[in-house]
């Protein structure tokens, strides 16, 4: 399936290929950014330049592979104002497996790959043991499944209302919080994107894990978590079928 | 000149229609603003802090500054032409006789309105829930100086855009993407608006004042900090009008190369 | 103003850069594009006076599009001599674009999302349109097309054909000279392409506004344009009325007969080319040159009840010309 959107016209290239130069330019501008912060002032909400990074970059990591698997996502709005979601039910493959990951686009490996390796090399240079190298990629992958979660909802939001492209704007707006240490925030704010809109388990917490500020308890609760909202989101998804599928087209 | 009041009455009446767009975009402008005015209310913690030469007031006063300046110099409706030279709804503008770069300019204006107006209303919200110690420039002349910087600014942007959005009449398909990076990234970092100038090492701001982009968003608000003076608003002034002046050149011959490639491609 | 419009060996060439297909190809027409030339227009000539209607026929990318936005000053020619209300369209003077309008079916100029009535108002505004002018002109049209109750809709709610008809009206508020109309009832239904069929004649007949349209539909032209110009690959085959048309063009003609008993078509096909049978009634059609000689044939051999000759539908000239399939 991915293969399909592999084979795509020059032109579309070019445009990705430009986006891809963006989110570069983005990433080295709030990386250099950050370095030169932590250059002035040593320290931000009590994390020194690694630590901040780390936060920096395993934020840049789960948005980056989100965004991989779930760029059809970005599509979807269009599939079904054109009628061509339904086409997508009728085929054996399941729906919702199609509408999330069926774009996945080779050229975004491009970026996972070097982005990996340095989110890797900054935690390692934070000296953790082994355990808290665990909750880190553990949590990780918890935050992957939040990720999943969120998508999924906003793929139910679509059918149901087609109001697709704010809420996905939206989303993006909220996890771009998460670029620094969700330390910085006071509260309600704090409270409200650490567990509400639970950005702060998905983006911080690997890297509070592997800096041993997270307990086991707390690690298990955060997968818990997780489990729960991604259990809640297919609900919804199902609610969501069901909607459409009873309404006449 | 009754012509350009009605197409700004059209055009203020357009984004009305759009009201979720809209509200969305207000909405994208005050989250980019509570991230950098947490991050830096977590840096100057202490109001003794002095980093970067700025104190708490002054750097808060900054956030602010941005949210209210995008609104007067970021907002635009120009972004669209790319889309009209792409699908060749230009044809329609060629054929009225009405200045092409006036009907824009009008409905950029009318944009900054409107979102002038939310982002006050935005600023005395968000004053209010955060309590801030905001920095007030008293100083007329200052002020003013501001304003012409800020003219400046609004010219230098409209041909930033107009130059970006015309790189559609040779990529018809891509025209949107060279304004995401040039626009939506470059330029919004390097105009001050992710995070002060300040902040990097002398000689890259020396380099950059050499650009138009910190006179965009950065330079005003320089200026009203008052961490600009005298000989040196002069100067930036200057520099800032030599820019004005070379971007609307480079416009011009650009556009005429575009608009005799557009005839003679025939769309 | 003796003639409205005047062109004189037009040429226009078009240089279109060859993408080859793929990857490679894209890659290849970046860095060394590879150009060819487009004979758009071969050296055409014709003049038009004031308040005529004219329509342009021919296949597609004949010419008649690009000669449209030539003679709009969308385009400038290659050479040749092109001037309209004694203007030169490619200055694109204010005063001469305040006189012409061009209507292209594809390209709206319609606001989106306001009520028509808002670009309207717009455009009073840009032609300059006094108040007095505006509200007559608007009345008239208004009537003319029936669209006075949807003034106040969205645009974006109106029908294909609604949505046509405010076109027309925004494009002639500022009551312009010179009408060019391409593919005007392109998309719309049979009542549709009726009511600006009527529309463009009415307004033709009352202002004497000089109209070129361009179109595929045969009925726009059967009904409407009382002169034809046939372009093909870029050359002019013909100019003139319509029904001269037919006689320089068909090189047949229609005999059509009523048998009175059942006869073995294959024999009668000797004489001509049989386009239909369903008795009593068989359609030949048979070169101009020897019909009487063929008709006398049939009277004599067959068993005749009735005998017409007729000419060759112009539908059928027209789809021929369309086609391409038509050389002087």
């Amino acid at each position: 399936m991915s293969r399909n959107s592999f084979l795509a016209v020059f032109n579309q290239r070019a445009a990705l290929l430009i986006f891809l130069i963006g989110k570069l330019l983005r990433f080295f501008f709030f990386f250099a950014f950050i370095i030169l912060l932590l250059k002035g002032t040593k320290s931000l909400a009590g994390y020194n330049l690694n630590q901040t990074l780390l936060f920096f970059l395993t934020f840049n990591l789960i948005d980056t592979l989100s965004q991989f698997l779930f760029r059809e996502v970005y599509r979807f709005r269009p599939l079904v104002v054109s009628g061509g979601f339904d086409l997508v039910l009728s085929k054996p493959v399941n729906a919702l497996f199609r509408s999330l990951m069926g774009g996945a686009d080779v050229i975004d490996l491009i970026t996972i790959i070097p982005l990996s390796i340095a989110t890797f090399y900054i935690a390692y240079l934070l000296n953790p043991s082994a355990l808290q190298s665990i909750y880190y990629l553990a949590l990780l992958i918890n935050g992957l499944v939040i990720a999943s979660a969120f998508h999924i909802f906003v793929l139910g939001m679509g059918i149901v209302t087609l109001e697709i492209d704010h809420t996905i704007m939206i989303y993006r707006d909220l996890t771009a919080l998460g670029r620094f240490p969700i330390d910085i925030y006071k509260e309600p704010l704090r409270g409200i994107i650490t567990f509400l809109i639970p950005i702060g388990i998905m983006l911080a917490f690997p890297a509070k894990a592997i800096m041993g500020l997270i307990t086991p308890a707390g690690v298990i609760w955060s997968i818990v978590f997780g489990g729960l909202l991604l259990s809640l989101s297919f609900k919804f998804w199902k609610f969501a079928l069901k909607k459409y599928t009873s309404a006449s087209s | 000149m009754k012509k350009y009041f009605q197409i700004f009455k059209i055009s203020f009446q357009q984004e009305f229609s759009y009201r979720l767009n809209f509200i969305m975009w207000r909405v994208r402008n005050v989250l980019q603003i509570i991230l950098t005015f947490f991050l830096w209310s977590s840096v100057f913690k202490n109001p003794q802090t002095e980093v970067f030469g700025y104190n708490q007031g002054k750097i808060l006063t900054y956030v602010f500054g941005i949210l209210l300046l995008r609104a007067i110099v970021f907002s635009a409706r120009a972004v669209d032409v790319a889309g009209e030279i792409s699908n060749g709804n230009i044809t329609n503008f060629l054929l009225k006789p009405v200045s092409y770069f006036k009907y824009w300019a009008t409905r950029d204006i009318a944009s900054k309105v409107l979102n002038l107006v939310f982002s006050v209303f935005e600023i005395t919200i968000l004053f209010l829930i955060l309590k801030p110690n905001l920095f007030l420039q008293t100083n007329l002349i200052t002020l003013f100086a501001v304003l012409i910087s800020l003219i400046f600014a609004i010219v230098l942007f409209f041909c930033l855009l107009f130059i970006t959005n015309i790189s559609a009449f040779w990529m018809p398909e891509n025209g949107w993407a060279a304004q995401f990076l040039f626009i939506g990234i470059i330029t919004d970092f390097l105009s001050g608006g992710v995070f002060p100038l300040d902040v990097l090492p002398f000689t890259l701001q020396r380099a950059l004042y050499s650009t138009p982009f910190p006179y965009l968003l950065f330079f005003p608000l320089q200026v009203y900090l008052g961490k600009i003076t005298g000989l040196e608003i002069v100067r930036g002034l200057v520099t800032s009008g030599a820019w004005v002046f070379i971007l609307f050149v480079i416009l011009k011959f650009i556009w005429a190369r575009g608009l005799r490639r557009y005839s003679a491609e025939g769309r | 103003m003796d003639r409205a419009i005047v062109v004189d060996r037009l040429v226009k060439n078009f240089e279109v850069t060859q993408k080859e297909k793929g990857l490679r190809g894209s890659i290849k027409s970046v860095f060394s594009p590879k150009k060819q030339t487009v004979h758009a227009l071969r050296g055409i000539s014709f003049a038009i006076q004031p308040g005529e209607l004219v329509g342009f026929i021919g296949p597609n990318g004949a010419g008649k599009t690009t000669t449209l936005k030539i003679l709009s000053g969308l385009l400038y020619p290659t050479s040749g001599f092109v001037q309209v209300l004694e203007h030169d369209p490619w200055e694109k003077k204010s005063e001469f674009l305040k006189q012409i309008s061009l209507v292209m079916g594809q390209k709206n100029q319609l606001w989106w999302d306001l009520p028509a009535i808002e670009t309207f108002e717009l455009n009073k505004e840009i032609y300059e349109i006094p108040r007095r002018d505006y509200e007559k002109n608007l009345e008239e049209l208004v009537t003319l097309l029936g669209v006075g109750k949807l003034l106040k809709t969205q645009v974006r709610r109106l029908s294909l054909g609604q949505r046509m008809r405010m076109e027309l009206v925004a494009a002639l508020l500022h009551k312009p000279k010179a009408l060019f109309l391409d593919e005007p009832t392109i998309g719309l239904d049979l009542i549709g392409q009726q009511k600006v069929r009527d529309f463009i004649y009415e307004y033709n007949r009352k202002n004497n506004a000089t109209v070129i349209l361009t179109s595929h539909n045969m009925d726009d032209l059967t009904n409407l344009a009382r002169r034809v110009i046939v372009i093909d690959d870029g050359r002019i085959l013909f100019d003139g009325a319509l029904e001269e048309l037919t006689g320089r063009f068909a090189k047949e003609k229609i005999i059509k007969i009523s048998l009175s008993k059942e006869v073995d078509v294959k024999a009668i096909g000797q004489i001509g080319e049989v386009k239909h049978v369903l008795f009593p009634e068989v359609i030949l059609s048979v070169p101009r040159s020897v019909v009487a000689v063929a008709a006398a044939e049939i009277l004599q051999n067959f068993p005749v009840d009735d005998l017409t000759i007729e000419e060759v539908p112009i539908e059928e000239i027209i789809k021929k010309v369309f086609k391409g399939e038509l050389t002087k």
